[in-house]
């Protein structure tokens, strides 16, 4: 099931200076969508497996690479949650 | 009247860009000549335009409206919107919204409702293979993003219908221009989900050898081995464009070679033309 808010912030952090921010400020840009609860948490916890299940899989991989995650650590977690 | 004078197709994985100068020599050299020749080919053939048949990565549309189809009909559209492809040499590309409009027209003759842009961002997928080509002169580029990233996908047939419309339409421009068209994207690979990194070589293999068999094979043979070859893999469908546009024949494989390091099989090819 896709979910919209989610998606919506990994669309938006494709931007650089959005993705900065992100990076310095965490909470500030979570704010600004209408997470659920336990997404929100999940994605306070980099959990690739969960997250992965309510977006795209392309927006998944730009999400984390805007937050610094390499690609053999985002593999790993997609593989083994 | 228009010219339809070749096609072409070219894998564009971002990693051809980020992880360039790690790929092991050999590799690197062997990417850089099918590009290069691609390149070599587009430039013989000299077109006025291309046609680039690319899907839109998150560029220009998000979930409140992903277009199956559009076509970019305006006088300029923006070079990559990627910072690590920040050292593409053009930040604007000219369109040529006469042809582009006078494609979306026919296509609404034929029963095909592409949407239209009059500027949009050229990700990597249009980008890269311009890049890498090293084209001395760029031609006037019309983008055809053809939806492969977020489901539902046009069907496979639907594209191969495409690329005949296209080549229909390019042919019946009232203009003595010179027209050629570029797929780019695959073969396989996988992003964002459990399977990233893989490639399948077999299946790449296979849907090269079946561009040289008939449409149908081609299409049936696809059918049933995308959903389990990488969803990236559904890209081939700029491929089946270009098939189309070429009338299913002249399939002439440039290169091949699965690069582990930019987990793509990069796949290259043109189509040969009647004269």
């Amino acid at each position: 099931m896709t979910d919209y808010w989610l998606s919506k912030m990994f669309f938006d952090l494709q931007n650089p200076a959005a993705a900065a921010e992100y990076r310095a400020d965490r909470e500030k840009v979570l704010a600004r969508y209408l997470l659920s609860d336990e997404a929100r948490r999940r994605v306070c916890d980099n959990d690739v497996a969960f997250l992965s299940k309510r977006t795209n899989p392309y927006l998944l991989r730009y999400f984390f690479f805007a937050a610094g995650m390499k690609d053999e650590e985002f593999i790993r977690k997609l593989r083994n949650g | 009247m228009a010219s339809l004078v070749g096609a072409y197709a070219a894998s564009h994985g971002p990693l051809l860009v980020r992880e360039w100068e790690a790929l092991p020599q050999d590799q690197k050299q062997r990417l850089q000549g099918a590009f290069e020749q691609l390149g070599q080919r587009i430039a013989a053939a000299r077109p006025d335009v291309l046609i680039v048949v690319s899907p839109d990565h998150w560029s220009n549309f998000f979930l409140d409206n992903v277009p199956a189809v559009c076509i970019g009909v305006g006088e300029t559209n923006d070079g990559p919107p990627e910072p690590w492809m920040k050292g593409f040499p053009h930040q604007e590309i000219p369109g040529h919204p006469a042809l582009a409009l006078h494609i979306v027209a026919e296509a609404m003759k034929q029963g095909f409702e592409p949407s239209v842009s009059h500027r949009l961002k050229l990700d990597h997928g249009v980008c890269i293979p311009l890049w890498r080509m090293g084209l001395e002169r760029l031609p006037r580029i019309v983008p055809m993003l053809l939806n492969s990233i977020e489901p539902p996908l046009p069907s496979l047939s639907r594209c191969v219908a495409w690329g005949r419309q296209l080549a229909s339409a390019v042919r019946s421009f009232p203009s003595e221009q010179r027209v050629a068209i570029l797929a780019t994207g695959g073969l396989s690979h996988s992003i964002g989900e459990p399977t990233m990194g893989a490639i399948y070589e077999d299946f790449d293999r296979e849907t090269i050898r079946l561009f040289s068999s008939s449409e149908r094979d081609l299409v049936s043979y696809l059918e049933e081995n995308l959903p389990t070859h990488g969803n990236g893999s559904e890209e081939v469908r700029n491929w089946l464009v270009a098939h189309g546009a070429a009338g299913g024949r002249g399939f002439e494989l440039v290169d091949y070679l699965p690069v582990p390091k930019v987990i793509v099989g990069c796949g290259f090819a043109a189509w040969r033309f009647a004269a």
